[in-house]
């Protein structure tokens, strides 16, 4: 007995032993191992480097010792590892620079233009009696500051800036545009070169459209030239805004045009601005028609079409659209806004043409600016704003402000005035929708997103439907008109919440307060009473 | 951190879509209880659905999908 016992204490403990030493070893392997490796990590990574590198090759022969080696190693951590790394690892935007230098420049640039624009700006205002004197309202005068993308003003700066980023641009492209905008762009004064840049970005865009179709539009705009012998770039441009309007029919945005506007309007705070707005008129006029046929496609505002305006291109179609707008037609403010959007969409287009027509001189009426500024300053501009570079968003946001009060008049009229008190509990009595919210986050322990929110309301409204029906049907069935718990459960039952293995009370002393469970599950109180009495 | 069951307000929703029906007393609360489980099942379920997205946040499409399978689920 004890012999067995202790040969098999023998084999228990060989058989420990060998696991035993099985962990060791892995154990003291592993010890070994990493110590080892830990040792050969850096030779070995010198070799390697060594291998792949050549350059190496003298330092490593030079600092054979480890020390040597570590200390390398260590410092080389330091040090931009280029030498020791592949090549694969070199630091790849040497290129870039090039691209950086140029922006950085075309930025300057902008800056530079930018105080011109608004000292020549100051000074149009002040010193010449410039028709745009409407313009040059406040609105103006917060506007001029914000030249970036709404004058589309081609001065010689703006002529040299858009040669000078006409290399960063599609050559073919930019080339004719510039050589239109070159034409335009001698009266023009600061600020423009953002534009023109943007112009130039615009026009990549727009030389695909304004070559497409420069005819067909020019019929409409002879029909519709009233202010001022249209030259050929005003046809083109509403040619082009034609075609773009065609093209970008998802852009169509009130607001989308409205900021066009703005800009045209923008552009006619130079002394070049009342041809501009001639030209935008007339070029109005062809874009409303096209506007109006379009205005329901358009109207559907997308973000996108603002930041096409943004880019500063349409800002200068704009305004002449809402010139040539005011001027053919002041029907109302919907027309406008279409035009706008048309504007807006064939901005690229547009700006282009409007540089041409920027020699022209056009009778504008200034009256009509403030308005068509007014009715571009909507919301198309505030996300213009946000889109465009924070240079412009000061003055745009003070002008919206300006245009809602002749708007909100307008808007009173045709909301139906409500009694004080809307009576809707009456009509459709509804659950708080702030106890569903708080409800469904409870149970969810997630964010929600707000629209969810209303798809949960709408299907609580469907759930008290099909409740209803339900129940109803269970009482009948019963023989009975009042719903009663018993009901109750087998709807529960039948729903699946109520098992045998979960029954009713115990859901009732779950998910209901206190004082519900007290009134719902009888309970034996003191006295022989059950409560509440069955 | 529970309201109070709107009692009334199930009340008068019934009372819209069945004007014959009648409830018994404290019968709406069973209502309110079937609402509060009702509105943990869809949570639940849009939970799953959002996970699945690998979204942290509970969006509409996860809620509209839900609603479809729990919506089904409750017509007893």
């Amino acid at each position: 007995m004890l012999s067995f016992v202790k040969s098999l204490v023998c084999i228990g403990r060989v058989e420990m032993q060998l696991p035993d030493l099985v962990p060791e070893e892995t154990s003291i392997a592993t010890f070994r191992i990493t110590k080892k490796r830990k040792k050969l990590s850096i030779s070995e990574f010198e070799r390697a480097a060594d291998k792949r590198l050549p350059q190496n090759q003298a330092q490593s022969t030079l600092d054979s010792t480890a020390l040597a080696r570590s200390l390398r190693l260590s410092l080389g951590s330091l040090i931009p590892p280029d030498t020791v790394e592949k090549r694969g690892l070199l630091r790849r935007p040497k290129n870039r620079k090039a691209i950086d230098m140029e922006a950085f420049e075309g930025g300057v640039e902008q800056n530079m233009l930018k105080r011109k624009a608004q000292n020549y700006l100051v000074d149009s205002e002040t010193a010449s009696g410039i028709p745009t004197a409407m313009l040059a309202s406040d609105a103006e005068i917060m506007l001029s500051n914000t030249e970036l993308f709404v004058q589309p003003q081609f001065d010689e700066q703006s002529h040299n800036k858009l040669s000078a980023l006409e290399p960063q641009l599609s050559d073919s492209k930019t080339s004719a545009q510039t050589s239109k905008i070159s034409d335009a762009a001698q009266e023009d004064e600061g600020g423009t070169r953002r534009y023109s840049a943007d112009l130039i970005l615009d026009h990549e865009h727009v030389d695909g459209m304004t070559h497409v179709s420069p005819k067909p539009p020019a019929n409409q705009q002879e029909d519709k030239q009233d202010h001022s012998p249209q030259s050929n770039p005003m046809e083109q441009l509403s040619v082009s805004e034609e075609v773009v309007v065609g093209t970008a029919e998802h852009h169509a945005s009130a607001g989308y045009s409205e900021h066009l506007e703005e800009k045209l309007t923008k552009k006619a705070k130079s002394p070049i601005t009342t041809v501009e707005d001639a030209r935008v008129k007339t070029e109005m006029a062809p874009s409303e028609e096209e506007g109006i046929a379009e205005g329901s496609v358009e109207h559907q505002g997308s973000p996108e079409a603002e930041r096409e305006i943004a880019k500063g291109v349409g800002a200068g179609s704009l305004g002449r659209h809402s010139h040539a707008f005011s001027s053919s037609e002041k029907s109302g403010m919907e027309p406008l806004k279409e035009a706008i959007e048309q504007a807006d969409e064939l901005e690229d287009q547009v700006i282009t043409v409007e540089l041409d027509g920027l020699e022209e001189e056009p009778t504008v009426n200034e009256t009509e600016d403030p308005e068509s500024e007014e009715l571009s300053m909507k919301t198309p501009t505030f996300v213009r704003a946000a889109a465009y570079k924070p240079l412009l968003s000061t003055p745009r946001p003070v002008k919206p402000a300006s245009p809602k009060s002749p708007m909100q008049p307008l808007r009173a009229k045709p909301i139906p005035k409500s009694s004080g008190a809307t009576r809707r509990k009456t009509s459709k009595p509804e659950v708080a929708s702030s106890l569903i919210k708080k409800i469904f986050s409870h149970y969810v322990k997630m964010p929600v997103a707000r629209d969810a929110y209303k798809i949960v309301e709408k299907c609580c409204e469907r759930y008290f439907k099909q409740l209803s029906s339900d129940l109803e049907a269970y009482t009948s069935h019963a023989g009975r008109k009042t719903v009663e718990m018993a009901d109750l459960e087998v709807l529960m039952r039948r729903q699946g919440l109520v098992t045998d293995k979960m029954p009713l009370h115990v859901l009732i002393e779950r998910y209901l307060p206190l004082e519900y469970r007290k009134l719902l599950i009888p309970v034996a109180v003191s006295g022989n009473k059950v409560f509440p009495c069955k | 951190m529970k309201r109070a069951a709107p009692r009334s307000t199930l009340r008068r929703i019934i009372k819209t879509h069945k004007p014959q029906l009648r409830l018994a007393t404290n019968a709406d609360l069973l209502v309110h209880l079937n609402f509060l489980l009702f509105l943990h099942r869809l949570a639940e379920e849009a939970r799953t659905n959002a996970f699945e997205n690998k979204s942290k946040i509970i969006k509409s499409e996860h809620t509209v999908a839900a609603a479809k399978v729990i919506l089904k689920k409750s017509r007893g």
